[in-house]
């Protein structure tokens, strides 16, 4: 699938106007590393014990016994230690909810209109966020951060590496695709309906989607239209005037952008399968989906992710129906062939992923399922990276992939489970013992000048 | 002493229910945590009507024997910050009880509790045995009164009414923290003024309002009056929720002033004033897994708070965001543990600590005498994948089924029917 969204992305690339707002990342500083005798989690599946992992030039090199290295190598021991990839949020809005959480920095919902798909919650982001570090503490390496649920097409998420730096774009995956987040249900019916205005109903948020998707394919045919013409013909018509909204909207019917949708009820979500289908354009990933266990095959059959809590809910009448096996079920489905994600939608939540997968799979094994931890750990790794277009670089250690990777005190899987180390893109990030952790300029001498907020 | 005479009477209804349970159960070579801070051992423990009769490390005789060699024993846990059974769906109004638009001190929700709330099989499957049921905020800075619950699911209520009023203070649009602490002391001292002899007549509290300018001009009603004689006379327990130093520190001082029964609820910066806090022995109730510097008020938030507090020797009790899952506070106290506290402190936090600072009577430990709150895990209580195996509530044998494990028998049993149509 990634594949394909690559080819997509190249083929258009010519009639798609220049990507502004490109990554600008650059990596930390990093060594050539031997993480040996560690017990890991790959990401893909596999628990290897007593295991050694390379990383040389910022990749995964090799995994294996006794791998040999030159001098020049960093050789950490991590007997009795777990490794894991780097733990991929795909449901977070740090930075365009920031905290201190004040109305001034509150940027996460464009709540004026019911289709804001113009608006890409990039441009919310507050660099400064503290939430960052306490998710790096938590072994997070990457984030996608949505705009929140108040509208039927809230605008377009984005995948940041969890490295704080002074600017957006150089916090930004490279090469990850953008999202467009979605929302049924309650939140829409609700904003606008308290003001009389549509959507006030479920139908109403139905053809709130259906309306923006014709208009959408409109726009694509007039720009397929143009760009199909000779070049003499295009210097005689006029080139279709951009549309911010369009631009998005079409960019998903191109299969570009990754539509991330949140909701609840099963019925809802298959609406929303027989909507995708209509405009022929693709789901990627369901977000909080209590009830996601009650059309688990159908999930599995069209290749869409739930992305879920382990047990939050009755915040809202949608979220009633939870079970504490959802995740279990939706991972089970078809025979396994289903793709489940813990997603945090909380700064605190995403400090603990670990520890809600824990609970997911518990709460499976008690409903009579045989998973795996080595596969439940894919449930914080690489399926939120497939979800995020970014599991061609990151969120499994294969060889070849980018070395973001947790070094955990005891098996992750467990509440005593500390983050001991995290490198991103082979380099430390974070580092308990020699208590080398990132402060935001928040951070910085705002209870007492000579000191950071959390310094000992 | 009319709290404690009420107190009596609902502790005689749980006895007096308790008799049709003649047969006895010994849970046998369990792991014991008593709740206290003693290290664990393996013994056995009988219960006998709703109480702990014996515990031995010598075997002993029941009618009924439970084998839970490998397994660990715990008192039930209490959640001291709850809203089961007065708010049922948090968006939907309709559904919620937790607020009063005309009382803003002597608001009780203890009449408004449901015992048939879905929140209360789940959060018992979960491993909470009881809670403190506390109201909104009102508008008044100190006012609205908790009741204490046992998670039985009867129809008849045991359980503790208006036995913990609450409060706050800090940062808000609305006013000043220095006008919440003028408006909490003007209250307090019109509180230490009344006597009870006043608090007979209406006609007499009707009066007493009508001559203090804090009670006129905030609109009391006759029941807030009652209620600040309450707080004051029974020395009921307040517990405040505040967060930044400086206002812990002006809570001891009005604690002081006023000899009040103070309990500082989120306190997320009390480390950097633990010393006053140990040394005025003020009880803390704090989310040890909450970091967020959510609020310019909880710039300290720290992960390795529970631990620092801890070794001021602070009494600790858990809680955990006011909806549908309360035992959170279990992974709060596995967090806890993981960054510093000590496994059994972490077990008290959420026992035995709660029953000695609201007085919730003969539960809260597993010692002789004790009423039988009790749950057998299959694995360690503080990470959060265990579930309790077993449980007994006012040593009744209690069912684990929930509307949640109905739901997925529902969804992976019987698939050959319609949905509509599966057990």
């Amino acid at each position: 699938m990634i594949k394909l969204i690559k080819f997509c992305f190249l083929f258009f690339a010519s009639i798609v106007y220049a990507e502004p707002f490109e990554s600008t990342y650059e990596p930390l500083p990093a060594e050539n590393v031997l993480i040996r005798n560690a017990n890991i989690y790959d990401g893909e599946g596999n628990e290897f014990l007593q295991t050694d992992l390379l990383i040389k030039d910022r990749q995964i090199i090799a995994l294996g016994k006794d791998l040999p290295v030159s001098d020049d190598f960093l050789i950490i021991d991590a007997t009795n230690k777990w490794v894991t990839p780097g733990i991929i949020d795909i449901h977070s809005h740090m930075g365009v909810y920031p905290a201190p959480g004040v109305s001034t920095s509150a940027d996460g919902n464009e709540a004026t209109s019911p289709v804001t798909a113009d608006v890409w919650a990039e441009h919310s982001i507050w660099v400064q966020d503290p939430q960052y570090a306490l998710a790096l503490k938590g072994g997070v390496t990457a984030f996608h951060i949505l705009p929140g649920s108040a509208n039927l097409i809230g605008g377009r998420g984005v995948t940041v590496k969890n490295l704080q730096r002074n600017t957006i774009n150089s916090m930004k995956f490279p090469d990850a695709p953008h999202s467009l987040k979605m929302a049924c249900g309650e939140n829409p019916k609700r904003v606008y309906g308290n003001r009389q205005q549509a959507p006030s109903t479920r139908m109403g948020n139905a053809a709130g989607y259906r309306k923006s998707w014709i208009q959408a394919e409109a726009y694509l045919s007039r720009l397929n239209e143009y760009e199909a013409k000779s070049d003499e013909a295009k210097e005689l018509a006029y080139k279709p005037q951009r549309d911010l909204e369009m631009d998005t909207l079409a960019g998903v019917l191109r299969g570009d952008i990754l539509v991330h949708n949140h909701c609840y009820r099963a019925e809802e979500m298959a609406t929303m399968i027989n909507i995708a289908k209509e405009f022929n354009y693709k789901i990627t990933a369901f977000h909080h989906g209590v009830e996601a266990y009650k059309i688990a095959d159908l999930l599995a059959e069209n290749n869409i992710c739930g992305a879920l809590w382990a047990d939050w809910w009755g915040f809202k009448h949608e979220a009633y129906d939870m079970v504490q096996a959802n995740i279990a079920i939706v991972d089970q489905a078809l025979g396994g062939k289903g793709c489940a994600i813990v997603h945090s939608d909380d700064a605190i939540g995403i400090q603990h992923l670990n520890q809600e997968a824990s609970k997911a799979l518990a709460a499976g094994l008690r409903a009579g399922f045989n998973i795996s931890k080595a596969r439940a750990m894919n449930w914080i790794t690489s399926n939120p990276a497939k979800a995020a277009g970014i599991y061609d670089q990151t969120g499994s250690l294969k060889v070849g992939k980018n070395a973001d990777v947790v070094i955990w005190s005891k098996n992750p899987f467990s509440v005593y489970a500390l983050v001991e180390k995290v490198f991103i893109d082979g380099a430390t990030a974070f580092d308990r013992s020699a208590n080398f952790q990132p402060a935001s300029d928040f951070d910085v001498g705002i209870i007492s000048p000579g000191k950071n907020r959390i310094e000992e | 002493m009319i709290n404690c005479s009420k107190n009596t009477l609902y502790t005689f209804i749980i006895l007096f229910n308790s008799f049709i349970y003649a047969e006895s159960v010994l849970i046998q070579n369990v792991t014991i945590y008593d709740g206290k801070i003693n290290n664990p051992y393996v013994g056995n423990v009988l219960i006998e009507n709703n109480k702990i009769s014996r515990i031995s490390t010598s075997s002993i005789r029941g009618d009924k024997v439970i084998d839970a060699t490998g397994k660990i024993l715990t008192p039930g846990i209490i959640a001291t910050d709850t809203d089961i059974g007065i708010v049922e769906i948090g968006a939907l109004s309709v559904t919620r009880d937790d607020s009063s638009s005309l009382y803003k001190i002597g608001f009780s929700i203890f009449d408004a509790f449901n015992p048939n709330s879905v929140l209360i099989p789940w959060n018992r499957s979960n491993g909470i045995t009881s809670a403190l049921t506390l109201p909104q905020n009102t508008d008044s800075p100190i006012g609205g009164l908790g009741s204490f619950f046992t998670l039985d699911s009867n129809i008849e209520i045991t359980g503790m009414k208006d036995n913990v009023m609450i409060g706050r203070v800090g940062g808000s649009g609305a006013e000043s923290r220095a006008e919440t602490f003028a408006i909490m002391e003007d209250l307090l001292e019109f509180a230490s003024s009344l006597n009870s002899r006043e608090m007979e007549s209406y006609k007499d509290i009707a009066n007493l309002i009508s001559d203090s300018p804090i009670a006129e001009t905030m609109d009391l009603q006759p029941r807030d009056i009652k209620a600040l004689y309450k707080l004051v006379n029974d020395n009921l327990p307040l517990i405040i929720t505040a967060n930044r130093a400086s206002d812990l520190l002006k809570l001891i001082e009005i604690k002081t002033k006023y000899d009040l029964n103070l309990i500082i609820m989120g306190a997320q910066e009390a480390g950097l004033v633990a010393d006053q806090i140990a040394e005025n022995n003020i009880p803390l109730i704090i989310n040890p897994i909450n970091n967020i510097p959510e609020s310019f008020d909880e710039l300290a938030a720290n992960i390795e708070l529970a631990a620092s507090l801890e070794k001021q020797g602070i009494t600790l009790m858990f809680n955990a965001p006011r909806s549908h899952n309360y035992h959170w506070i279990r992974h709060g106290a596995g967090v806890a543990v993981a960054n510093g506290m000590s496994y059994q402190g972490a077990i008290k936090a959420l026992t035995s600590s709660p029953v000695e600072v609201f007085n919730l009577g003969n539960r809260g430990e597993i010692a002789q005498g004790k009423i039988a709150d009790l749950i057998i895990w299959d694995s360690d209580p503080l990470e959060p994948s265990s579930m309790p195996e077993k449980m007994f509530i006012n040593g009744e044998d209690i069912d684990l089924t929930s509307r949640m494990t109905r739901l997925t028998d529902r969804y992976i049993k019987n698939q050959e029917k319609p949905n509509g149509y599966r057990n």
